[in-house]
């Protein structure tokens, strides 16, 4: 008999994998991500403001200089010729700059007149040029030799490198934020699956219910076996494509990756990983060369798809038998609504604490949250990037694992009788005095 | 030998007793039809059969043994609210249900054809099931249902939703199947077809069996004492001959002929022979007949009599 779950495993997942839809969004979805990361460059590089020019009186004689030779692109600055209030009439500029002659005693002072809306780029570029030009004046006051060079002198970058230690003591250079957009990209694409996945479980079983087909296959397979096909036909196709997208990107990190770093970030890469990158020498952002250098570890990523994978399996098998019980009982998704909350507000919850859980890793709520098992496989996997003790990574998994029998075995005592129930929508005290039947 | 036996199974629900201690015994190679009003628990029952439900309290035994699991792939069942997977290929489909009844997809795929043809289909193999009248659906469901060749049929409402020249195929596949040895549960409100196909019948109302027994017996037996004559002459004398024998009546004259159709129940230990004798002195016969009730009568006069 057990044969048969086998058959139903293998129709419920070549019904989903077979299909276009499937096929476009495993495909699509990585090249749509990649380009929504690009979208923001790209617009920058296409889209060119409109050149302007802005007639500037200046009665200073300070700001002037400054803004000739700021070299803003697109925004040019010409003496007014006549005074401001009738310079303003000459349709020919973008605006007039109106600078008094106190302007370094009273800083607010500067004027500008447009003849259309302004621009909050146009106008924090001006208004920055006005105080560089003013903090000048007043520094030159103070009348001290070398100015210039003491202050290039002391304005310096700073950067931090972080090493986090392991138990045997080996370091290993990690990256606070960079371990937040990993842990949330984890946490986030979990979360969609589980909702995804579960909410497609549901739906098919009210399908199968609504059109009687179920009548018809509970003649020769056990209510048991057709719950527990459906769940594992649906949870191999999130699994398929969860590999799927972990080999595309591993693939793209081994052989694009390479092509499109340049040859000297390369080797300071190279230089950050044997920590031979000594201090001070003029080198990137180490934040930087730290993501360059994870992203090229193909180990790394299939480390990290590898984790997801086991929570996206525990966890859509534990929330997968929740909805299947709902989905059972009801005639209608619209029935459904009610009751799925009772899945899906845990889920969210469960993203909501994996966010704030990234900024505090190792709170007593990000331990708590992230080994119980309605929020577990969330919150685990944004503390997973930044290096937790394996042994709260096997206790998770194992309360997961463990709660999924446990949930599925009710689900199961449910579903038997839920299939069968037409008509009254049933409510929550229902599925509970149906899952206690002998 | 019986194939299948029902002894005192008994199922409540949270609200209602759906079978209150039914017992039945299906002979081998027959026809048997399982009637009753709706409601009445012959789903229930069915359930109970397919091992799909369990009963409270009683047994089932199929082929000499208590029913397990495993039994039913020895069983076919068309029930009343049937569907299919509506993006699934017919064929696929065909297969899907036929590997779950225990067959090897090489031998089910041949067994297929077989079918697609007699029915006359083979066209449709890679259609998707949502483009099939339900008719046709109705005719993927039947395959489906008879291809491993069960021993134990069970149709429950089967010609709902044919034609009357799909419903006569389905009646003919039904026989045919019988004479290859299968053993058929006939569950349905046309009571024509239980006179037409059914051996035995067993009548279930609220829950209870009320009447068990073979067909022709159960008409013979309510249709004691039931004739129907037609006559020229006048019906009084004929009621004036045959006395306080006569138990009720109803005439019938016809509209351009002097013949009067009669229906008569008599005392049930009146004869033939007396009633035709006496008979013929009142009155001139021109036919006589045993009046055997239809099923039809039969189910309305028993449930009504149980609901009293």
């Amino acid at each position: 008999m057990n044969n048969n779950l086998g058959i139903i495993v293998r129709r419920e997942f070549m019904e989903r994998v077979g299909k276009k839809s499937f096929i476009v969004t495993t495909l699509l979805m990585p090249l749509l991500m990649l380009l929504m990361m690009a979208l923001p460059a790209l617009i920058a590089i296409f889209s060119t403001p409109s050149d302007k020019t802005i007639a500037v009186c200046d009665q200073s004689g300070v700001v002037m200089p400054l803004l000739q030779d700021a070299g803003l692109d697109h925004l040019t600055f010409v003496t007014a010729s006549a005074p401001a209030d009738s310079a303003i009439h000459d349709s020919g500029y973008y605006g007039v700059l109106s600078i008094p002659t106190d302007i370094v005693a009273r800083p607010s002072s500067a004027m500008l007149f447009l003849h259309e809306g302004g621009s909050v780029e146009t106008e924090s570029a001006i208004r920055n040029l006005i105080k560089e030009a003013v903090r000048d004046q007043r520094m030159k006051a103070y009348d001290i030799n070398n100015l210039q060079q003491i202050l290039d002198e002391t304005n310096v970058e700073v950067s931090l490198q972080t090493i986090r230690v392991d138990e045997t003591g080996a370091g290993e250079a990690t990256s606070s934020a960079l371990s937040f957009g990993i842990g949330m990209f984890m946490t986030f694409l979990l979360y969609m699956f589980l909702l995804m996945y579960g909410q497609l479980v549901m739906t098919s079983i009210i399908e199968e219910k609504n059109n009687r087909v179920l009548e018809l296959v509970v003649s020769s397979v056990k209510p048991i076996h057709l719950m527990l096909g459906k769940i594992f036909g649906v949870g191999l196709v999130a699994v398929v494509q969860i590999v799927i997208w972990g080999a595309l990107l591993c693939a793209m990190s081994a052989f694009l990756l390479p092509l499109l770093i340049p040859a000297e970030v390369g080797q300071q890469v190279a230089m950050f990983d044997t920590g031979s990158l000594s201090a001070g020498t003029d080198t990137l952002d180490p934040d930087l060369l730290n993501a360059i250098s994870l992203f090229s570890s193909v180990g790394y990523i299939a480390k990290l798809f590898g984790f997801i994978l086991i929570f996206l399996i525990g966890g859509f098998l534990f929330y997968a038998s929740i909805f299947a019980a709902i989905g059972s009982a009801v005639d209608n998704v619209q029935d459904a609504s009610q009751l799925t909350s009772f899945a899906i507000l845990p889920i969210i919850v469960g993203l909501i604490v994996g966010m704030t859980a990234g900024s505090d890793p190792n709170s007593t709520l990000a331990f708590w949250t992230s080994v119980i098992p309605f929020t577990s496989p969330m919150v685990m996997l944004m503390r997973v990037p930044f290096g937790i003790p394996s042994w709260e990574i096997w206790l998770a998994l194992g309360l997961l694992y463990l709660s999924f029998l446990g949930m599925v075995w009710i689900a199961a005592k449910i579903y038997r009788i839920g299939i069968f129930m037409y008509g009254k929508k049933p409510s929550l005290r229902d599925l509970i005095r149906w899952a206690r039947y002998k | 030998m019986d194939i299948l036996k029902v002894n005192n199974v008994s199922k409540r629900y949270t609200n209602h007793v759906a079978l209150d201690d039914v017992s039945l015994s299906v002979p081998e190679g027959s026809i048997y039809g399982l009637l009753g009003p709706n409601g009445a628990g012959k789903t229930t029952l069915i359930r109970i059969i397919n091992h799909i439900t369990a009963p409270d309290s009683g047994s089932v035994e199929f082929l000499g043994h208590p029913l397990t699991a495993d039994d039913v792939v020895n069983i076919g069942y068309l029930p009343e609210e049937r569907g299919l997977y509506k993006k699934m290929r017919v064929g696929d489909q065909a297969l899907f249900f036929a590997r779950l009844k225990g067959l090897k997809t090489k031998e089910a795929t041949a067994e297929l054809r077989k079918w697609f043809d007699r029915f006359g289909i083979s066209d449709w193999w890679n259609r998707k099931v949502e483009e099939l009248s339900k008719g046709m659906a109705q005719k993927v469901q039947f395959i489906v249902t008879v291809l491993h060749r069960p021993k134990l049929l069970i149709f429950d409402e089967p010609f709902s939703g044919f034609d009357p020249i799909n419903a006569d195929l389905l009646k003919n596949e039904i026989l045919r199947l019988r004479d290859e040895g299968a053993t058929v549960i006939f569950s349905t409100h046309n009571m024509d077809s239980v006179e037409t196909l059914c051996d035995n019948i067993t009548l279930i109302n609220r829950s209870h069996n009320i009447l068990s027994g073979n067909v022709t017996e159960i008409r013979q037996r309510m249709g004691r004492g039931r004739y129907r004559l037609s006559f020229e002459g006048d019906p009084q004398a004929l009621l004036a001959a045959l006395g306080d024998r006569v138990v009720d009546h109803t005439f019938e004259k016809e509209v351009n002929s002097p013949v009067t159709n009669a229906r008569l129940l008599l005392q049930p230990d009146v004869t033939i022979r007396e009633t035709i004798s006496l008979a013929n002195g009142s009155v001139d016969l021109v036919s006589f007949d045993r009046a055997m009730p239809s099923m039809n009568e039969i189910f309305i006069h028993t449930v009504k009599n149980n609901e009293q």
